[in-house]
């Protein structure tokens, strides 16, 4: 089978930088893979190469065994592979509720019917339901975190890739975001590519880490190989991970 | 001394073209929110409007179906919108250069120049006037030619249905969205470009719409739309850049401004009093009455 995610070579140069340097990394189907790696080491470039922001200057990234090359960014959505930002990207005055529509009819299944129940039950399970009519302005950077996840989900995708999902939100919605991931994994099977500076949620959820370092990729394996190598050592200035 | 009666109605006929304004106002201002660019040449479609409505009336509709001609006026608008995005903006947004709306600035400038020679070689530099059958109207005290107390209605219904289909429907939480975030949107699946397209259209019918409206009462030519273009542009700095509400309020303000200045101060300097206005906005609220600093969540 083929894998769900699969970059090829990319190479990415944003004038002297090489942010990607020949990234090769495949995520088999229903896995939950970390991408770790010190500051600036091309993490969020390859989530922006992956999911069609950046054209890349050279390589392929493939979903199902299916390659991506030309699709713009809403194609590749709509093809299953899902993505959040760092900084969350909502739309600030829309209302909560209506940030959760836009993302259910847009990528909506054909025969599907208007969402408003899948809506009601994101918003429960999200526990924003107090704040559903509120502008997505209001919120606080956790309630947009959840948010942004809750509108991943209101269609299920195939694959899902997250940047930095738990940085700077409080420990209880952590693990709301965690179930959250844990579930859409387990239910429909889908496939995680979680960037994470978060090492203890890392080990829990991923039994296996891709480290990237200066726009490589260093090395692959369950996080307690590669925290030993010398050379990821090395590239977190010294520090042990963790 | 100044009678109430007077006063009345200023105030009404300052309403009533101020509504018109905001049309022109509102159709810059939504595009802005949503592609993020100035359509310079937003006038010139104002002028296609009043032409297509006199060349409707006068040869091919006949007067007494006026609102039909401003419908397919309006229409039509829409209509040349979309084949200009298409063909001259979405190629600059497909795969935007370093200075996107440097570019939108100088190909919508480039329309311009090119619509209003195309209009001068088709037509010459006459004036046109569709003219209006319709019987003059009692608003209140006051008798109104009719043209305009339609216009004033077709503008306010035009309006409702603007806000109805931005609150209502799939396609308004589309335009809304892309206004807040446009990475947002097409991360959730929704191709942009499309948005870009219905916006485009959208707001330059706005601008058709008002050039058919005001046809019987502000003439034919082919520059008839700098004067409502740059009481659009003066809204949108007193309103906000891409504030709808602001579009529809300071419009209005616009419209009573000029009205009252032109009553009881001096009518020669009618087109001066909304400049004052812009000077005063800018130096005590930069961002305009509605203007939003960061629209990003």
């Amino acid at each position: 089978m083929a894998a769900a995610l699969e970059a090829i070579g990319l190479n990415k140069r944003f004038g002297g930088l090489q942010a990607a340097n020949d990234v090769t990394l495949a995520v088999e189907q229903g896995e939950i893979r970390g991408l770790i790696g010190p500051n600036g080491a091309g993490k969020t470039t390859l989530v922006n190469l992956v999911t069609g922001v950046y054209a890349a200057d050279s390589g392929e990234v493939k979903l199902a065994g299916e390659s991506l090359a030309g699709c713009a960014m809403h194609e590749i959505a709509r093809r299953g592979l899902v993505r959040s930002f760092q900084v969350t990207r909502l739309f600030g005055s829309l209302t909560v509720r209506e940030n959760l529509r836009t993302a259910f009819l847009a990528r909506r299944p054909k025969d599907a019917s208007d969402g408003e129940g899948q809506i009601e039950r994101m918003l429960d399970l999200t526990k924003l339901k107090p704040l559903a009519d509120a502008p997505a302005k209001k919120l606080s950077g956790g309630q947009r975190a959840l948010l942004q996840m809750g509108c991943g989900f209101m269609v299920p995708g195939s694959c899902y890739v997250l940047d930095e999902p738990f940085s700077g939100i409080n420990p209880v919605i952590k693990d709301a975001i965690i179930d959250m991931i844990v579930d859409v994994n387990q239910r429909h099977g889908a496939t995680f590519l979680i960037v994470s500076h978060e090492m203890t949620i890392i080990r829990r959820l991923c039994p296996k880490v891709t480290v990237m370092m200066e726009g490589r990729v260093a090395a692959h394996g369950t996080l307690d190989e590669v925290a030993r190598l010398p050379e990821v050592i090395a590239g977190y200035l010294g520090k042990a991970l963790e | 001394m100044f009678s109430t009666e007077l006063v009345v109605q200023t105030a009404i006929s300052g309403v009533m073209i101020g509504v018109l304004y905001a049309l022109m106002a509102l159709g810059i201002t939504f595009i802005y929110s949503i592609m993020r660019m100035v359509n310079w040449a937003m006038g010139e479609f104002y002028m296609i409007g009043s032409y297509l409505q006199y060349v409707l009336v006068a040869f091919v509709l006949g007067p007494d179906l006026w609102w039909l001609a401003i419908l397919v006026s309006a229409a039509g608008v829409f209509a040349f919108g979309v084949v200009v995005q298409w063909g001259l903006i979405k190629p600059i947004f497909k795969k935007p250069p370093e200075a996107r709306d440097d570019y939108a600035t100088v190909v919508t400038l480039a329309l311009l120049l090119f619509l209003r020679s195309v209009a001068t070689g088709l037509a010459g530099p006459n004036q046109f006037t569709p003219g209006s059958n319709l019987p003059i109207v009692m608003v209140g005290p006051m008798p109104m030619a009719g043209a305009r107390v339609a216009a004033f209605l077709f503008a306010l219904g035009a309006l409702a249905l603007f806000y109805c289909v931005l609150r209502y429907t799939w396609y308004g939480l589309a335009l809304r969205a892309a206004a807040q975030s446009r990475v947002g949107v097409q991360t959730a699946g929704i191709d942009v470009l499309a948005v870009d397209r219905i916006a485009f259209g959208i707001g330059v019918a706005l601008a058709g719409l008002a050039g058919a409206l005001l046809a019987p009462v502000f003439l034919v030519f082919p520059t008839n739309g700098l004067i409502t273009t740059v009481k659009g542009f003066e809204i949108v700095v007193i309103g906000g850049l891409g504030s709808i509400p602001g579009a529809l309020i300071a419009g209005i303000l616009l419209g009573l401004i000029e009205s009252f200045g032109a009553a009881f101060i001096d009518s020669s300097y009618q087109n001066i009093y909304g400049f004052l206005l812009v000077i005063a906005i800018l130096v005590l609220r930069p961002t305009g009455l509605f203007g939003e600093r960061g629209r990003e969540a």
